[in-house]
Parts: C-alpha cells; sequence; structure tokens
C-alpha cells in the first residue's frame, strides 16, 4: 500500500458515478435537427451574398443550434463562418455594437470555435479583429459567459 | 488599519493565508475564521484589533468552512471529510465532538439551521449531510441528501423555516431539498408555503439550472426569494412561481458571495475585490452602485509620453503588463496606485450590524487574509 495516493477509490465504489460528459450536457427539450435548420442556413447565405452583413450577423448569432448534434452544427458553424469572413474590417465595429449581449455572447462562441478549426484558422486575421472589436465594446463579459457556458455551438 | 474610503469602516489583515470563511457570535463579539488546517477564534469589537482567545486545531487538512449557531456552538468542516462541533466552555476553550458525515470527499461548505439544532454539510461527494445531535447516543447522526446532485455542491443556505435547504454546485445547478428531520421540526413550520405540501426529507422541492458553477445562494424568507450567483459573472433572483431575474456583473468578473440587504438590494463581491450592490426597481434587478472601488482616475496615465502604449482599451488585459514596463524601464513603482481594502477575491460576505430588516454593515473576508467591515 506504498502508493495508496494513486489507489483510484471510485473503482471500489458502485455507486460513485463519476461526472461523464452526458451529465454535462444541459436539458434541452427538444433537439434541432439539420433539416429544421436548412432554411435559416440558406437565409444566412443569401443575406451574405446580398451584402446585408449586419442583418446575416444578427441572425447567425440569434438563436443557434445548441442542441443540436456535431454534424448539424459543423454544417451550421460553416455558414456563419462564410457570413462572418464577408464582413469587410472597417464594418466590425458597427455590427459589433447593434448586437446584443446575448448575440455578443453567441458570436464569441463563434470565434473561438472557428480559431479552434482548421477551416477557421485560414482566416484567423478577420477571426481576430472580430474578437477585438468585441472585447473593445463589452469587455470581459462575453469571455466569461464563453468559459461558463455549457451550451456550445 | 488603513482607510481607503468611506464605505470601508475597517480593515483587519488577520493572517498570511486565505480565509475561505468567517464568521460573527450573534453578539458580534466573537469571530471565528478558517486559516489552512485550524480555525481560529478572536475576541471582537472594542475598537481593538481583534485578539485570539482560541485556536481549533483537530482538523488535518483545509478547513473550508465555519458557521457559528445562535447558541455559539461552531461547526467547521475540512477537506480530511470532516466535521467537529466545537461547544464553548464557561474558560473560553472548547470542546470537539467529531461528526461522522461518512463522506468520501472534501466537505466544501456548513451552515447551521436557524434554530441551531442541526447543520448542513456540503461535500464534493454529491452528498449534502444533514446533521442533528441524538441525545440517547451522545452523537452527531448525519443523514445524506444524494440525488439528484450531480457534482460538488458548493453553497448552502437555511429558508428561515429551518426546513427549506437551498444549494448549488458546480453541476450548475440550484436546488431546494428538504431537510426535514423527525422529531426535531414540525409540519407547522412550512404550513401554507409556496414551496409545496409535502416535504419528506431530501426531496427536491425546486430546482433551477443555470449551467455554470453555482457559487452561493442566499434566501429571502420573508419574501419567499431566492438569490444565487454563478461562475458566468450574473447573479440571478428566482422565486417559487419561476419570476426569475438575471442580471450581469458590471465588470464581468465572477461574484463568490452575496447577502441581502433589504427586501430589494443585494451586495455582492468576488473577483473584482470589492462589493457591487443591485437594486431591484420596476425593471427588475439592476446594478446600482460600487462599494469602495478604485478610481479610473487614479490610476497613472503617464504611459501615453513614450508613444509605445498603442492598446485602446485601457480595461482591458493591458494594466499588468504597463505596471512592470514602468517598473522595469523607468524604475518607477507606481505607489500612487490605489487598491481597494481588499487585495485579492472577496469569498465570503456576512451580515455584521442589522436594523429593521435592512442590514447597514457587512463583513467580508479574502483569499488575501484580510476581514474587511464595509458600510452599506
Amino acid at each position: 500500500m506504498e502508493d495508496w495516493r494513486r489507489i483510484d477509490i471510485d473503482s471500489f465504489d458502485p455507486n460513485s458515478g463519476r461526472l461523464t460528459n452526458d451529465d454535462l450536457i444541459p436539458p434541452y427539450a427538444h433537439h434541432v435537427t439539420l433539416q429544421e435548420l436548412q432554411p435559416k442556413i440558406a437565409q444566412l447565405r443569401s443575406l451574405a451574398t446580398s451584402g446585408d452583413m449586419s442583418s446575416a450577423t444578427k441572425l447567425a448569432t440569434e438563436d443557434p443550434p445548441y442542441s443540436a448534434d456535431a454534424n448539424t452544427k459543423a454544417v451550421y458553424f460553416q455558414a456563419v463562418l462564410e457570413a462572418l469572413t464577408q464582413v469587410r474590417q472597417a464594418d466590425i465595429a458597427t455590427i459589433v455594437k447593434q448586437l446584443s449581449p446575448q448575440q455578443q455572447d453567441v458570436l464569441v462562441k463563434y470565434l473561438y470555435k472557428g480559431m479552434s478549426l482548421p477551416e477557421g484558422q485560414r482566416q484567423g486575421g478577420i477571426l481576430l479583429a472580430w474578437f477585438e472589436k468585441l472585447t473593445q465594446s463589452s469587455g470581459v463579459n462575453p469571455i466569461v459567459h464563453f468559459l461558463s457556458d455549457r451550451r456550445t455551438v | 488599519m488603513l482607510d481607503t474610503s468611506k464605505s470601508v469602516l475597517s480593515v483587519f489583515k488577520l493572517v498570511k493565508a486565505p480565509i475561505y470563511s468567517h464568521c460573527f457570535s450573534i453578539d458580534r463579539s466573537l469571530l471565528a475564521i478558517t486559516c489552512n488546517t485550524d480555525c481560529l477564534v478572536y475576541r471582537f469589537g472594542g475598537g481593538k484589533s481583534p485578539q485570539l482567545i482560541a485556536t481549533l486545531p483537530d482538523h488535518d487538512k483545509t478547513v473550508t468552512a465555519v458557521d457559528i449557531s445562535i447558541h455559539g456552538r461552531i461547526v467547521t468542516c475540512s477537506q480530511d471529510r470532516n466535521a467537529y462541533v466545537w461547544e464553548p466552555l464557561s474558560d473560553g476553550s472548547y470542546k470537539p465532538t467529531l461528526v461522522l458525515l461518512r463522506i468520501n470527499r472534501a466537505a466544501t461548505s456548513v451552515s447551521w439551521a436557524p434554530n441551531g439544532y442541526k447543520f448542513a454539510v456540503g461535500s464534493s461527494a454529491r452528498i449534502i449531510a444533514v446533521c442533528y445531535y441524538e441525545q440517547e447516543n451522545n452523537w452527531w447522526v448525519s443523514k445524506h441528501i444524494k440525488k439528484p446532485i450531480k457534482s460538488s455542491v458548493n453553497c448552502l443556505s437555511w429558508h428561515s423555516n429551518g426546513i427549506l435547504l437551498a444549494s448549488g454546485g458546480t453541476d450548475g445547478y440550484v436546488r431546494v431539498f428538504s431537510g426535514f428531520i423527525k422529531g426535531l421540526d414540525t409540519k407547522e413550520a412550512v404550513s401554507n408555503s409556496p414551496w409545496g405540501e409535502k416535504f419528506p426529507f431530501g426531496a427536491v422541492v425546486k430546482e433551477w439550472y443555470n449551467g455554470s458553477f453555482i457559487h452561493d445562494v442566499e434566501w429571502r424568507s420573508n419574501i419567499e426569494k431566492l438569490a444565487y450567483v454563478a461562475h458566468d459573472g450574473t447573479l440571478t433572483v428566482a422565486d417559487s412561481v419561476e419570476q426569475i431575474y438575471s442580471v450581469n456583473a458590471p465588470e464581468g468578473l465572477p461574484f463568490k458571495s452575496l447577502i441581502w440587504i433589504n427586501d430589494h438590494e443585494i451586495l455582492c463581491a468576488g473577483y473584482s475585490c470589492h462589493p457591487v450592490m443591485f437594486t431591484e426597481g420596476s425593471n427588475g434587478w439592476q446594478f446600482s452602485k460600487n462599494l469602495d472601488k478604485v478610481g479610473k482616475q487614479s490610476l497613472p496615465q503617464s504611459t501615453s509620453e513614450d508613444g509605445t502604449d498603442d492598446e485602446e482599451n485601457p480595461t482591458f488585459g493591458m494594466s499588468a503588463l504597463r505596471k512592470f514596463k514602468q517598473l522595469d524601464l523607468k524604475g518607477r513603482v507606481t505607489a500612487a496606485e490605489q487598491e481597494s481594502a481588499h487585495e485579492n477575491a472577496i469569498v465570503e460576505l456576512r451580515p455584521f450590524e442589522e436594523s429593521n430588516g435592512q442590514v447597514t454593515q457587512v463583513s467580508s473576508c479574502g483569499l488575501d487574509g484580510e476581514i474587511v467591515i464595509y458600510a452599506v
């Protein structure tokens, strides 16, 4: 028993039930499917191509598919990333100011997600520009929310 | 003692270790604080600095929480998975009684019920132990609340009826349990309660999902409301009919503790090192004022002279860098930089003086080893 600190005491207790990833998923009432999301993705694409970036950003950060599965989230993220990277640098600050605090919280989630994926890293400069303008207008609030929020995008 | 602003009444630097928890006796003549593996008891008041009168040494790991009952009994709990009840003796010493909590993780928080005959201990073993004294066996018995807690319990608060027990933890839920002990509590205490009809021990009366770590929860019993602070930097007030108000910390940093000042005011404190007041108005809860906040104008503004400082927002991130730049390049120690009374995070607030249901003075303890008393 010399190395007792390394003993996994939970394996001796069948009721210990360590937290699993499933325990950390918030209790969603309904799970969004890709089919339900398609109209929104199409609308987002058309707004982005028509150049109405303010509306596109608002739409992208409104009611994101938290409860969807990983595949659906990836498809939606792709559409959001396309929209975000089409914005001209000079317009970012204005658009960020038009967002509600809730929308800003969602935006920062997509920025972090973008920076964590190869397709986002290719557009790293513009994501960082978004991030800079966001922290200038709202301070650390959206970041603290992002760090502690279990609803992922 | 230093006087940093009007709201700070006194600052006591007691120990060179974090104070995770502190508590005053009912008459405010005694102060108990946690310090490493001990609990220290001070004689307090009379304008003098606190005098150490007793050290309660029996724990062998960090003491995480302390509470004093209306009868003067001190309860401490610790990461050594035990709790002790300390009975005051006539010669000023304390007689310890070990309470076997039957948990396999650290105890994190402890709270006496208002009547002083039972207490609840929260733990990382996903258990709340409700403990009461059994005369026949001369023994503190602990009963467990297990379901449906999924993670560590951080904080506990008893309703003034002594039966409803609110808890918050790292699973992101705030839950109200029944801590009804047969033979100790009466059903009359919860008759006409808006929270339910029947309160068998351990029943979940209500739960709210927040999603982030819950740091503190506090009842306002006379208006049947519950307030809690979480790691996402929000203060939330909820009642039995699902009316929920949530408000953000003005500086974004999370709060570790809260207390009700009156029915419409709540004081919070945490990682921003100074207390923050929230007030309920016609539009719900809103930030109203900072206590002991260091003003921005008092920060040194001389950095732009060298032209290298190109940051646009001085409140974000760069102030530490600037401080060291000053120190390193110019040998300038920015002594002019005024600190708030607490130099590190505030971890617990307690009411210090009350009149007519209004708290007029609060005490706080922090990771800097200080006890500070504020006028509200």
